[in-house]
């Protein structure tokens, strides 16, 4: 788990590593996820921020909670969340366009933008 | 969020010559880290020292762990060895050395690990030779020091609830550090351990606060676990043409000719359509020093 320093909340930096790691494979199907307070005390963040991360993974369907034992990594059908995700990052660039719109940009300078953020994201 | 409580407290008055404190509902939940928050005068101690079984003339009802009520923490070891207490001063008679505190708690308390306690005292480097130095006498220790020797007593027992008051007052940031890790270690080693402890150094105790209970002139005035009062609360910014307007519906304003900054409801961010204002995410520290401006005699 990687916390970088930004505007996103503590709790949303949680539940997105988490999720990546889900999506990805890196936590398989069924595996526990650590317990909130052994979280809450490597993270050196509060029980209350760790728990509102997991609930927040419990309410998209990625995670299920049994009582006193944890969080248990859901099946995830694969096919439908990358496509769940897709939509997301259309959503983000169909308003990237309207901006660059907006400014009167051009499409190549839009695209070198794009290329210019993915390589600084790179390094 | 529905939860159990460690502690449940009903109308527990404590009157004193020109102070009332008067708490119509206590919860501190368990299996969470709960702060007690407010300024000088408030009343935090006196809660705390009733809590703890050094006051028992107060009116009204505790109970302890949804069954036990304060004559069984007095009375059913159980209850008494299960809560843990690090008290301001007087914790201590001035005259004891290391090795009375150590000699007493073995006495006192069946679930005290001398082993446990000689590691914390070395781990927290107490005495300045850096070894465990059984003749120090109390009186000789720095607040610091006597704070951390009050915390290794008390983390040396296997407890289920561990009440301080004002534990990282007196403690210098690196140990303000360590004083948090210890406490998520304390939470994390087993099942529903419960926290509460006063503080004036809310940022440096954010990190370790679940739940927060705000209290002035001897009540509770705001409560809630901290993430639902950051839901609740947020923090406005804005132009100076606007401040006078905008004060109306801010818990706290600063305003200069620059522009105004203050707390507002979330409920109420409706009031500020017409305004040019920047809305963002309060901390528990702006949140608290807004409810207790809003409530304090200081101007």
């Amino acid at each position: 788990m990687k916390l970088v320093k930004s505007d996103v909340p503590i709790y949303r930096q949680i539940s997105d590593s988490f999720k990546a790691d889900i999506l990805a494979g890196r936590i398989s199907e069924g595996e526990y996820l650590p317990s909130i307070r052994e979280l809450a005390k490597d993270l050196k963040i509060s029980v209350i921020t760790t728990m509102k991360a997991y609930e927040e993974l419990q309410q998209e369907g990625l995670v299920t909670s049994v009582q006193g034992k944890g969080f248990y990594v859901n099946a995830q059908d694969s096919e439908m969340l990358k496509e769940q995700h897709l939509r997301k990052v259309e959503e983000a660039l169909n308003t990237a366009i309207a901006a660059a719109d907006v400014a009167g940009m051009a499409d190549e300078e839009l695209i070198d933008t794009l290329k210019t953020l993915l390589s600084i994201k790179e390094n | 969020m529905e939860f159990n409580c460690s502690i449940k407290g009903e109308n527990l008055v404590k009157k004193y010559k020109n102070f009332t404190m008067s708490i119509d509902e206590l919860k501190i939940p368990a299996g969470f880290s709960t702060a007690l928050i407010g300024e000088n005068g408030a009343g935090k101690t006196t809660l705390l020292n009733i809590l703890a079984g050094i006051k028992l003339d107060y009116k009204g009802k505790l109970t302890f762990y949804g069954k036990y009520d304060d004559k069984d923490r007095e009375n059913d070891p159980f209850v008494r060895e299960s809560i843990g207490y690090v008290g301001t001063d007087k914790y201590f008679m001035p005259q004891w050395t290391v090795k009375q505190i150590d000699g007493f708690s073995q006495l006192l308390f069946d679930n005290y690990d001398r082993d446990a306690f000689l590691k914390i005292y070395d781990e927290l480097a107490i005495s300045e030779t850096g070894t465990y130095n059984p003749g120090k006498k109390i009186s000789s220790l720095s607040d610091g020091n006597k704070v951390k020797l009050a915390l290794a007593s008390v983390l040396a027992r296997d407890t289920d609830m561990l009440i301080m008051d004002e534990p990282a007052s007196p403690l210098d940031p690196l140990m303000r550090d360590k004083l948090c890790d210890m406490i998520r270690e304390y939470m994390s080693k087993k099942n529903g351990r419960t926290v509460f402890f006063s503080t004036h150094n809310i940022q440096d105790m954010e990190n370790v606060t679940d739940y927060a209970i705000i209290m002035e002139h001897g009540k509770i005035v705001e409560e809630g676990f901290v993430e639902d009062l950051k839901e609740k609360y947020v923090l406005v910014k804005g132009e100076a043409k606007d401040e006078e307007e905008a004060r109306k519906y801010l818990y706290s304003c600063s305003g200069s000719k620059y522009g105004f900054e203050g707390i507002a409801l979330k409920d109420n961010l409706d009031k500020f359509d017409n305004m040019d204002v920047v809305v963002e995410d309060a901390s528990l520290f702006q949140i608290s020093v807004a409810i207790m401006k809003k409530n304090s005699k200081v101007k």
